[in-house]
């Protein structure tokens, strides 16, 4: 499972992190632009809940 | 502030669901919230002769749409929308009825381009990770306001924490002396709890123009002397190689206050009000503190500090099926998205552990609340040490008072609550 970050859509509401810290990254201004190839299978239902979380709907699950 | 509506009454298009929408004649929540309903099951995308004449967005679905074009839909002041006879270049356009003030809140009103270089200074101050360095401070101050009544037994739980908490929080991270943050904190909050051309409201008007001047002289000294603070970082913002301008500067310390202090009150207000309203969700935050964080969101949708917004069209753009015009006046309701069925099963209920729950308490687009993580850190940490200190505190529901207007913010004026007393921690 991958993440794909369509960054142009972002804006920095860190649901994702708040949701799944081990797996989000967020740059130094708190924006997520970074996609995020294979998550780790512990922790695919939390990166799903950051996903499903974002109100700019800017992330998307690529599944393998 | 008197809104200069006749001053602003745009032609109606051609082809509108024309309403009578008067956003500023709801003076309580329930009121407010009832018509945000109507309208929205009426009319998602309307246009109101009200307000000087403009369209409104009240579905998620139109909401987020005009959020996130802000090609079309612009924020600065210089855009004034259609020129009547008395159009003011000093009002503030961000909000629904224009108001009169003369302090330019940067970068909340400015567009791209120029918009982007002030956005970044407040993105990576207020991102996660610079919230982390606020937290202790946010620790400290919930803790050390709750210690000052919680001997007693009872307290205005929003003079002492709501409006309490943000105030010290902001105006010590600013640097502002010590001395007048009661003051000004009470200046924004009170400037609201008060029927406007009301004495008392004209007190408060009053005093937040000695803000405005606060905010000056603290720009002109530390400009002069800038000390290690927020208020220097931002009074001296360096764009383009150069010092920002001494208006400019205004503008952002101005934003970091007006944003910063009497917003989280409204929702954690709101919160307390609810938990006594609703034992279960008491009960349950109680016995599952791990349902903080949802609850914290829930309550973020169901009461928004932040009710309206508004924008200017600089481009004809359609939006569920109508054709908004350059130059006309459109505002952006987050409550009522925030309500909106279709976005939100059970709309009307508060759900505890609701999810997902992407809700516009923030707005959304380039213009989200760069506030956001701070607010969130404040509002969990005083509902965290209520509910742990005094679990047990009651309103006082003959002295509960909300705000007499709901039209661009909403919230609780005064909140007096009784408790079984505890003990300090400090």
């Amino acid at each position: 499972m991958k993440i794909h970050v369509q960054a142009d859509r972002c804006q920095g509401h860190a649901r994702c992190l708040a949701e799944a810290p081990e797996v989000f990254q967020l740059d130094e201004l708190g924006y997520n632009t970074t996609d995020i190839g294979d998550v780790p299978p512990e922790l695919q239902a939390k990166a799903r809940r950051g996903v499903l979380s974002c109100p700019e709907l800017a992330l998307t699950v690529i599944e393998d | 502030m008197a809104p200069p509506t006749d001053q602003i009454t745009a032609d109606r298009p051609e082809s509108a669901p024309v309403v009578d929408f008067d956003l500023s004649t709801h003076n309580s929540m329930q009121s407010s919230n009832a018509a945000w309903d109507a309208l929205r099951t009426a009319a998602p995308v309307a246009w109101s002769d009200d307000n000087g004449g403009a369209w409104i967005v009240s579905s998620y679905e139109a909401v987020t749409t005009a959020f996130r074009n802000t090609d079309a839909f612009k924020s600065g002041r210089a855009v004034r929308g259609r020129p009547g006879p008395g159009a003011d270049p000093g009002l503030m356009p961000i909000n629904a009825v224009p108001t009169k003030t003369t302090s330019l809140m940067i970068p909340e009103e400015l567009d791209a381009p120029l918009w982007h270089p002030y956005r970044r200074v407040f993105a990576h101050l207020l991102s996660p990770r610079g919230v982390e360095a606020l937290r202790p401070r946010i620790t400290y101050w919930v803790t050390r306001l709750l210690d000052d009544v919680i001997e007693s037994g009872h307290c205005d739980i929003v003079g002492t924490l709501t409006s309490g908490v943000p105030g010290a929080v902001i105006l010590e991270w600013l640097g502002f002396p010590e001395q007048d943050w009661h003051r000004l904190s009470a200046a924004f909050h009170n400037m609201a709890s008060y029927v406007e051309g009301t004495p008392d409201a004209q007190h408060y008007l009053d005093e937040l123009e000695w803000t405005f001047q606060r905010i000056r002289e603290e720009v002109t000294a530390v400009r002069d002397e800038p000390r290690d603070d927020i208020a220097s970082f931002l009074a001296n913002t360096v764009v383009a190689g150069e010092r920002t301008s001494y208006e400019f500067a205004t503008g952002m310390v101005n934003m970091a206050m007006s944003g910063g202090v009497d917003t989280t009150t409204s929702v954690a207000s709101a919160a307390f009000v609810h938990l006594h309203r609703h034992p279960g969700d008491r009960q349950r935050l109680i016995d599952e503190p791990e349902l903080i964080d949802s609850a914290v969101e829930e309550f973020l949708r169901v009461y928004p500090p932040a009710r309206t917004h508004a924008r200017t069209v600089v481009q004809d753009t359609e939006i569920g099926g109508f054709t908004l015009r350059k130059d006309d006046r459109l505002i952006i309701s987050e409550v009522s998205a925030c309500h909106d069925e279709a976005a939100f099963p059970d709309a009307d209920k508060f759900i505890i552990d609701r999810f997902p729950n992407r809700h516009v308490a923030f707005g959304l687009g380039p213009h989200r609340c760069p506030g956001s993580h701070v607010a969130r850190a404040m509002f969990k940490e005083m509902l965290v040490q209520v509910l742990e200190r005094i679990p047990d505190y009651q309103i006082v529901e003959d002295e509960l008072d909300e705000y007499p207007n709901w039209t661009a913010l909403g919230g609780w004026s005064r909140a007096p609550i009784t408790f079984t007393p505890g003990t300090r921690r400090l």
